[in-house]
């Protein structure tokens, strides 16, 4: 059993504390996608997991064995990075051959594997140039070769594709996945990137200062998030936050936000929430799921970026400010008022205090 | 005037070609963005700009005159350092003064043009902070001002946003494009990020290998590509650009996969361009049949959900495309979908890869 279990994990660096009681199970074959920004304990947490750093306290177990103890060699994982680490004076099939070759496999065995894995990656054509004449996008694909062709029962991935140009990391994000789907190996991957996060991963474990926030599928995250943190840092742009006041209105409970206006009434379900707790909110809602209207919020236009199929529309200014994601020209220029209602069903409200979501019911 | 003209200028390395004979006119007050992959000479444009490099053929003209052996100190043209970097034991202040005290420029003159500087990038409040006491937008507001205390004509921007992470990059770019407006002087910009690119420039223009491939307003670009490069360079995820044949039911793609019904559909082209954003998808039904006009079943490959959008991979025969669709849509690996395309929606290449009009 490759599952991965870590248990009240913690780790500190003298006084600071680069992770803070991590709980999180990763299930035998799963795609799991530690995320947040820079200093958030994700490197942190993969390096105890490949025995490259010892908790300060805290449990990991590979399926029911501890690791406390064990040697990153043997703890059968397979490790690539974000710089890769390729020999330079040897070909492309010598360097995708190495770990079978030191582990004494038959010569036979070790030629179908590393067909197998050039053929998925599609280096079949480069098997025979020297590593030193190929790109960094190449290079990269070896090295994720290199790590897959040992077959590890887990792989873990840290920030494979930071160095990739984009287009190539669109290639890679689906490759990678593929390459998942087909070794069934438990994956752990590391990234800053919402976008890599939410297109290959099952599950996306979103840390931030070295706490846990939120653990649930790409859609799970983006429709639900836990916390303003996980609502702002999923998605391009994040989801729009506005702070007010829920009032009793006509026609059920409203948010005033102030000089933005007053929201429509909150679903029933969520109204009833958001009276139990009382207190000041984030009324948040998708910049996609923004739609023109009669009748809501009414903002000035105070910037216009279109960007190939999108056009993201800026409305408001500074605690105000929201963003609208609209295919092609809208017709809204600098200037313009804008009259925009989030559908009920998509509007999320987070306690102001706390961060946390209100849920419905 | 500060109008920037290159008249068919070339720069080699030894044997390499980094520009090949570019022409290009970047106009007073524009914010002009040069884009394309490494080693396209984007860079090497911007040194030449700047004077760090003359030309082995060809002209460049700052504001109508000819500057090929103007030194860079006389240029009149303002590098703004990479990644918007200052001098952390320094005030604000003395960050922006830096540039005219090292000058020697009198006093007097020093207080009236950081004044002037300050007063239009809107830092006159925070100049006697040091760097880390400012936010991020301060700090590239600093960082202009230093730049701009020289009163160029122009500023330069190398990739300055390169090393910020994603989200902080999408809000650092419209601030540097409100900067630009406000000041309305002329910036010239190199990115390799193709989203930079088309949100802040007025015009850009494409590189490859030296060479200008097109120029444009990047919508303008993004909508009429001059060719299969251009098209692929802006767009994510990237155009599918398919062999196509002219069958009988029409222009067919990715083995039948794909029929496009299109009268005007020129008769050289040997390649379709589809955006991912103009396919549709929809599920194959059990007993559909493929019938004239209409492609046959493909099966999906991958489903990437990004929340607002849904980019599903799909195998069409030999070939993979890219379909992006709206919101989240219920499709799963394996399933057999048909594929179309707004006939008014589709790009046609020629054998070179040149764009081909409808």
């Amino acid at each position: 059993m490759s599952a991965i279990h870590l248990q009240n994990l913690v780790k500190t660096f003298g006084d600071f504390i680069a992770l803070k009681t991590m709980d999180l199970e990763i299930a035998d074959g799963e795609f799991m996608a530690l995320l947040g920004p820079s200093g958030c304990g994700k490197s942190t947490t993969m390096n105890m997991i490949a025995g490259m750093e010892e908790p300060t306290s805290g449990k990991i177990l590979f399926g029911e064995r501890d690791m406390a103890g064990v040697p990153m060699g043997r703890r059968g994982v397979g490790f690539v990075f974000q710089n890769y680490a390729i020999f330079t004076h040897m070909t492309v099939r010598q360097n995708l051959a190495y770990g079978p070759r030191m582990r004494g496999a038959a010569k036979a065995e070790i030629e179908r594997r590393v067909g197998a894995i050039a053929e998925m990656l599609q280096l079949s054509p480069l098997l025979d140039r020297k590593a030193d004449r190929l790109s960094v996008n190449i290079l990269q694909r070896v090295a994720i070769g290199r790590s897959a062709i040992m077959e590890p029962a887990i792989f873990l991935l840290d920030e494979p594709l930071s160095n990739v140009d984009a287009a190539f990391r669109a290639v890679m994000r689906t490759e990678l996945k593929q390459l998942q789907r087909q070794f069934r190996q438990t994956m752990v991957y590391v990234t800053h990137d919402q976008l890599e996060a939410m297109t290959m991963a099952d599950r996306i474990a979103v840390m931030d200062h070295g706490v846990l926030q939120q653990v649930g599928t790409p859609l799970e995250v983006y429709n639900n998030p836990a916390n303003v943190f996980v609502a702002r840092f999923i998605g391009a742009p994040g989801m729009n936050l506005l702070k007010g006041w829920p009032i009793e209105g006509d026609r059920g409970l409203v948010i005033d936000l102030g000089s933005s206006g007053v929201t429509p009434p909150l679903p029933d379900d969520l109204a009833a929430s958001v009276r139990r707790a009382r207190g000041e909110v984030f009324y948040g809602f998708r910049p996609e799921q923004v739609a023109l209207a009669e009748r809501g919020l009414s903002m000035p236009v105070s910037f216009v970026e279109r960007i190939g199929a999108r056009t993201i529309v800026h409305l408001g200014e500074g605690e105000s400010a929201v963003k609208a994601v609209f295919e092609n020209d809208v017709g809204l220029s600098v200037g313009h008022t804008a009259v925009v209602a989030p559908p009920a069903s998509s509007v999320r409200i987070f306690d102001a205090d706390t961060g946390l979501a209100m849920r419905a019911g | 005037m500060a109008d920037i003209v290159f008249r068919n200028v070339t720069k080699r390395y030894g044997t390499t070609l980094a520009v090949d004979d570019a022409s290009f006119t970047v106009n007073d007050n524009e914010f002009f963005c040069f884009f394309g992959p490494p080693l396209s000479g984007k860079s090497t444009i911007l040194r030449l700009v700047l004077g760090l490099e003359v030309p082995d053929q060809g002209e460049i003209l700052i504001g109508g005159k000819p500057v090929n052996s103007v030194s860079p100190a006389e240029r009149n043209v303002a590098m703004v350092f990479q990644n918007l970097a200052l001098f952390p034991h320094m005030s604000a202040r003395d960050n922006v003064r830096f540039p005219l005290v090292e000058r020697k420029v009198a006093e007097a003159d020093i207080k009236r043009r950081v004044a002037d500087v300050a007063a239009k990038l809107h830092i006159g409040h925070i100049l006697h902070k040091p760097p880390a006491q400012l936010s991020g937008g301060e700090r590239q507001r600093v960082a202009i001002a230093r730049a701009l205390v020289r009163e160029p004509a122009a500023y330069l921007m190398d990739d300055p946003i390169s090393a910020l992470d994603a989200r902080l990059r999408e809000e650092t770019r419209v601030e540097l494009k409100r900067i630009q407006r406000e000041l309305g002087k002329t910036l010239i910009y190199v990115t390799h990020d193709q989203e930079e690119a088309m949100s802040v420039a007025d015009r850009m223009a494409i590189l490859e290998n030296g060479r200008i491939r097109q120029i444009g307003a990047p919508a303008e670009i993004y909508d009429r590509p001059a060719s299969a490069y251009v098209a692929r360079m802006l767009g994510s995820p990237m155009m599918n650009i398919l062999p196509s044949v002219r069958g009988a039911g029409g222009i067919e793609a990715a083995e039948g996969t794909i029929r496009i019904v299109d009268a005007k559909a020129p008769a050289e082209a040997i390649e379709i361009g589809l955006r991912p954003e103009d396919i549709k998808v929809r599920p194959w039904a059990e007993n559909e049949m493929a019938e004239a006009g209409k492609g046959r079943p493909a099966r999906v490959l991958e489903v990437e959900p990004l929340g607002g959008y849904t980019v599903v991979t799909i195998e069409a025969g030999q070939v993979r495309l890219r379909a992006m669709l709206r919101g989240q849509p219920d499709i799963r690996p394996d399933a057999m979908v048909a594929i179309s395309c707004d006939p008014a929606r589709v790009h046609y290449f020629r054998q070179s890869g040149g764009a081909l009009a409808r």
